[in-house]
């Protein structure tokens, strides 16, 4: 019995087959058993949409990769400039891949630095779950979480964000968390952000986390959490 | 013969469609679905451009609409080999038509044996050989990625770089055809 996973396997592969098949076939369809010349317009647009077709899936494509930082356009253009000059596919795919890669490994998107990403507001390193408190999805104890913050260097002047899942409802944890861990660390100013709850990766970004009216920010006037 | 740079390629540019598939598309036993998808639908492109698809699990109807869009162009590489074919027995034929692909076209374009029986041969076997090239390579290049602790991040850049060049390429052809 083969699994779901097959099954769509072999339906892809069924399908990339007709397609294709059928595409190369259409000239000997429409053209079975005449002897008569293309007409020339039709040459003529087989040779235009062809570039079309690829230059929007060079863009498609773009947004697979990592097309928020310079690598990938770097790589394209090594690409490019290989493959007008040379004019070795191979050559020019090996030399633009290796320099993605080797711009990948040595930077990539850990480059940016924690601190930086703190200042964003919209990837909060901090994150207050039902099953405990994360630390960039890393499961911490509190005073982890203010280690972590002091050892990566974020700033103490700065609002710290803090994103809080909504279906998290004790208080008291929340406040504990702030006054006793944060607030005592030097972190004075920060910013609980109720947001939905979402994967939350270097590229994660959160919907109207501030528009929403669920800001509690660290003052006076914030609402007191019941004493016990 | 004349496939020899075909066979470099082929073999190169399979093996690196092999190890996409099987560090990117996250399935069981990728060699055979690489062998598969080389045989089924002889194109490098589409070999490249399905691994994200298969990734994200996309459906089929989508698969097709990428197809369509990307070897679309083989609609017109049939149109010059019509006279030329004619008269091959139909199973013959249908395996011409199944492996009509880019390099493959141009070996049978290049050719120019006034014989129709011998130009059927030279043909078929350029067809065979290169369809063989291909798959061997798209196998092997699976069995590497899934064997060998290959560095995989950004090796996605692959598929975009074979887009660009054959981009540059067909821009160096109009510019050249427009007699700039």
């Amino acid at each position: 019995m083969p699994s779901d996973n097959t099954l769509y396997l072999i339906r892809v592969v069924a399908t990339a087959w007709a397609v294709t098949f059928f595409l190369r076939a259409l000239p000997f369809l429409l053209f079975a058993g005449r002897r008569r010349p293309l007409p020339p317009a039709v040459e003529r647009f087989g040779t235009f949409v062809s570039p079309v077709i690829l230059a929007g899936l060079i863009v498609y494509s773009y947004a697979g990769l990592e097309w928020r930082t310079a690598w990938p356009y770097l790589a394209g253009a090594l690409t490019v400039v290989l493959q007008i000059w040379k004019g070795n596919a191979l050559s020019s795919i090996i030399a633009g891949t290796a320099l993605y890669m080797t711009l990948l490994a040595l930077t990539g998107c850990a480059s940016v630095p924690v601190a930086h990403l703190e200042s964003k507001a919209a990837h909060p390193l901090i994150r207050v779950t039902t099953s405990g408190l994360r630390f960039q999805d890393r499961p911490v104890t509190p005073a982890e979480a203010v280690k972590l913050l002091e050892k990566n260097g974020v700033p103490k002047d700065q609002t710290l964000h803090v994103l809080v899942d909504p279906d998290f409802d004790d208080q008291q944890a929340l406040w504990v968390f702030q006054h006793n861990y944060l607030h005592r660390a030097g972190y004075a100013k920060a910013l609980l952000m109720i947001g939905e709850r979402r994967a939350f990766s270097g590229s994660a970004r959160l919907k109207e986390s501030s528009a929403d009216g669920a800001v509690i920010p660290y003052a006076p006037h914030a609402p007191r959490p019941p004493r016990r | 013969m004349n496939s020899l740079p075909v066979l470099m390629g082929y073999l190169t540019m399979g093996f690196a469609a092999g190890v996409l598939l099987s560090v990117k598309a996250l399935i069981p036993c990728a060699p055979l679905w690489s062998a598969l998808i080389a045989f089924g639908a002889i194109s490098g492109t589409l070999s490249f451009a399905v691994v994200p698809a298969i990734a994200a699990s996309d459906p089929c109807y989508s698969i097709a609409v990428l197809t369509f869009a990307i070897n679309f162009r083989y609609a017109f590489y049939g149109f010059s080999m019509l006279g030329r074919w004619r008269g091959i027995p139909l199973l013959q034929k249908w395996f011409l038509v199944h492996s009509l692909a880019d390099e493959i076209y141009a070996l049978d374009v290049a050719c120019r044996i006034p014989d129709p029986l011998k130009n059927r041969y030279y043909c078929l076997w350029n067809h065979a050989l290169c369809a063989t090239y291909w798959v061997v390579g798209s196998t092997a290049g699976a069995l590497a990625g899934a064997a060998l602790p290959i560095p995989s991040r950004g090796i996605e850049f692959a598929m975009v770089a074979l887009f660009l060049v054959i981009f540059t390429d067909q821009m160096k052809g109009w510019l050249k055809r427009h007699a700039l």
